[in-house]
């Protein structure tokens, strides 16, 4: 089974420095537990991703590409050629623009099925399972046929630590460069220093005034202020009544048949 | 300023009552002129108030004069408050259409705030349009003008869903498009967007008509943008629609003919969260023990029996009668729970602040001016030794009692 990992160069959200996102290393990990796995970065300088040796991968390729170049084409003729049966990438870039449309772009010039937010994948050649996170823990278990591209959650199982000899042996090779003036037209956006807005405060009414938003932030304001206090109630009675309250928030489940 | 001069003899003379040979003068009359009538406050501020608003607003550009009568509107609040008026658009400039995940028929919080936002852009001539996939409810009062519901799609297909949902919105050709980015939404956004070929802005913070902003590389930078065909709105980041119902009128949908999705997918299956297992800070429901409780055997039964995710205060784990990573609190785990059911703990403020991201909260103390009483939707002031072994009875006694009925 062919496995290609996307790897791109990151950078580390508080120090900015070049760093493998989480998430790919994540994808490492995945990837080496099916079986051997090649690395595929694209970009003006593979020292960025030779992290990933150390992580699990023993070969790397590089397609040289100058900065700024959309690398869509350049890793799709890459993928066309390799043929892989599975395709993992992560699910945001980071420390660019971390829009998460390359894994997309890739599948539509490839055709290939994309199953994003993967947190394991097992399997083999012919059909993969992959366990998809919902969110909160829950899980879509997926069996496909034939090539298929993951992104990955970072609810995924943490990544390898790092070995310094296996990054040492491992081998970034130089796969050609990629033909240039696939200049894709940039909208204009315009940057400034990020400035953090004032988080929503949930439940607060509308024009409400400084008060009700601030009991709606401390939650006063929410099912505490209408709460019910029952005083030394008896306890099956309270036990009936805690029953009814979890049922009607909807974290319980009716009465369930034990025996059908 | 200067004042006239006051002539009190020509202020009785013009007072005096006419007609009569004993000078009598008419003192209730206002004098005008000369001096000033007193000032009402009270009054003055009244005549500023607006009408028909339930917090007090005054329009201090509005200056009563004083001497004058007060004129308060009537107020006609009530009767608009008792039947809100249906918004209709008749024929909007221009769309700007929503595509919400709409899990189980529902729109989410996070599809409000998409709402909301799409109504900022549409302004006042622009209308939205929502576009859901299968049954939804409740799309006119959180702001839709339009509505296209299309069929969902069977099993889990979002290649065929994505093709579907680029045909219906090339067919409204809408002059922008917003999807919430959550797990769903993020991944029908983009493959919609390769679809139509059209750039994505993704996870806009900021969404008004004269530009999107989003952070980038690590949150140092943000970038702004006018708004283009295709964004995805962050959540908690714009405000839902909060005015008047809309029309939500149902737009005709083209029988388009069902693509056939690819055989690459063989089975989908859910597999729901097991919440044993779950780590805490995932968990929907949590139930915690605290110091009060003695018989932690009983605990587990009913933690289980509940289908919880267990957690403890930090006496618990300290003493290690309960693992360290079931800690809630400021040195444990912070909840994004559903709702908390505490047993027999306190609530200290370092314990509160783990439970402060939960909705529903339910607590059993023997203390009745504990805090977690008063943090509480449904406080028990009871011992939890006795309650626990209640519920376990009182669940055995339903599961058995349904078990009888269908047996
Ligand atoms: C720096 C710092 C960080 C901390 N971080 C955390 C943290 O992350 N998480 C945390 O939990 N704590 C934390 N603490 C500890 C915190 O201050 C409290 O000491 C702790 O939360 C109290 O736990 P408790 O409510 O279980 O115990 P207690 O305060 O002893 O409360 C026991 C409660 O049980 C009730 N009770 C007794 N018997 C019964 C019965 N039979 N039935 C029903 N109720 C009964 C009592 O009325 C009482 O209200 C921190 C403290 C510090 C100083």
């Amino acid at each position: 089974m062919t496995i290609v990992v996307l790897l791109s160069a990151g950078r580390h959200p508080v120090s900015g420095a070049p760093v493998l996102p989480r998430m790919e290393a994540q994808a490492i990990r995945i990837a080496a537990s099916l079986g051997e796995a090649v690395g595929l970065h694209a970009g003006p300088d593979a020292e960025a991703v030779r992290e990933a040796l150390g992580l699990g991968l023993t070969r790397i390729e590089h397609i040289a590409l100058p900065e700024g170049l959309d690398p869509v084409p350049a890793l799709s003729a890459r993928l066309a050629a390799l043929a892989p049966d599975l395709v993992l990438a992560g699910r945001r870039s980071q420390g660019g623009a971390e829009s998460g449309v390359v894994p997309y772009a890739l599948a539509e010039a490839l055709d290939l099925l994309l199953i994003p937010d993967v947190v394991a994948v097992s399997g083999g050649a012919d059909t993969l399972t992959l366990d998809q996170s919902l969110g909160r823990g829950a899980l879509r278990r997926v069996s496909v046929r034939g090539p298929v591209l993951a992104t990955v959650h970072p609810d995924a199982a943490a990544p390898h630590a790092y070995a310094f000899g296996k990054a040492r042996r491992g081998a970034v090779e130089l796969v050609g460069a990629a033909a240039t003036g696939v200049d894709v037209p940039q909208a204009i956006v315009e940057e400034r220093p990020y400035r953090r807005r004032p988080k929503l405060v949930k439940g607060a009414p509308t024009g409400g005034s400084a008060a009700e938003r601030l009991k709606a932030a401390t939650g006063e304001g929410g099912s505490a202020a209408k709460g019910r206090l029952l005083v030394e109630p008896d306890p099956e009675e309270a036990a009936r009544e805690i029953l009814a309250h979890l049922r009607q928030i909807g974290v319980l489940a009716g009465p369930t048949k034990s025996n059908s | 300023m200067t004042r006239p001069r006051r002539d009190p003899r020509a202020e009785r003379a013009s007072i005096q009552v006419a007609g009569e040979a004993r000078p009598r003068f008419d003192r209730t009359a206002r004098r005008t002129g000369s001096g000033r009538p007193r000032r009402d406050p009270r009054a003055e501020r009244a005549g500023q108030r607006v009408a028909a608003e339930a917090r007090p607003r005054y329009d201090l550009s509005q200056t009563v004069r004083f001497d004058a009568a007060v004129i308060t509107e009537a107020q006609p609040k009530a009767a608009a408050a008792a039947s809100p008026k249906i918004l209709v658009l008749d024929d909007p400039a221009f769309l700007v259409a929503v595509v919400p995940d709409a899990p189980g028929g529902r729109l989410s919080s996070h599809d409000r705030q998409v709402l909301g936002a799409a109504r900022a852009l549409a302004g006042r001539e622009g209308g939205v349009a929502i576009l859901t996939l299968g049954a939804c409810e409740g799309v006119g009062p959180a702001g839709a003008d339009r509505w296209l519901p299309l069929d969902a799609v069977e099993g889990y297909d979002p290649a065929t869903q994505a093709a579907r949902v680029a045909a219906a919105l090339t067919a409204l050709a809408p002059r922008h498009i917003l999807f919430p980015e959550s797990l769903d939404g993020g991944d029908l956004a983009r493959r919609v967007a390769v679809r139509m070929g059209e750039p994505l802005f993704t996870n806009a913070e900021v969404v008004a008509a004269n530009g999107l902003v989003r952070p980038a590389k690590g949150r140092r930078v943000e970038q702004r943008i006018a708004p283009g065909l295709l964004s995805t709105v962050a959540p908690d980041a714009v405000a839902e629609y909060g005015g008047p119902p809309r029309e939500a009128r149902p737009l005709p949908v083209e029988a388009e003919a069902p693509t056939q999705g690819s055989k690459r997918i063989v089975s989908a299956a859910r597999v729901p969260a097991d919440p044993a297992t779950v780590p805490l800070a995932l968990a929907e429901f949590v139930a915690s023990a605290g110091n009060g409780i003695t018989d932690l055997d009983t605990f587990r039964q009913v933690v289980a029996a509940l289908r919880a995710t267990p957690g403890a205060s930090r006496v618990l784990c300290d003493a290690g009668l309960m693992p360290r990573h079931t800690q809630v609190g400021a040195s444990g785990t912070v909840l994004a729970a559903t709702c908390y059911f505490a047993l027999g703990i306190s609530g200290a403020p370092q314990h509160l602040q783990g439970v402060a991201g939960c909705e529903h909260v339910v607590a059993v103390n023997t203390d009745l001016h504990a805090a977690m009483i008063e943090r509480a939707g449904l406080a028990i002031v009871q011992d939890a030794q006795a309650v626990m072994p209640a519920l376990l009875k009182l669940l055995v006694q339903e599961a058995q009692g349904t078990g009888d009925e269908t047996a």
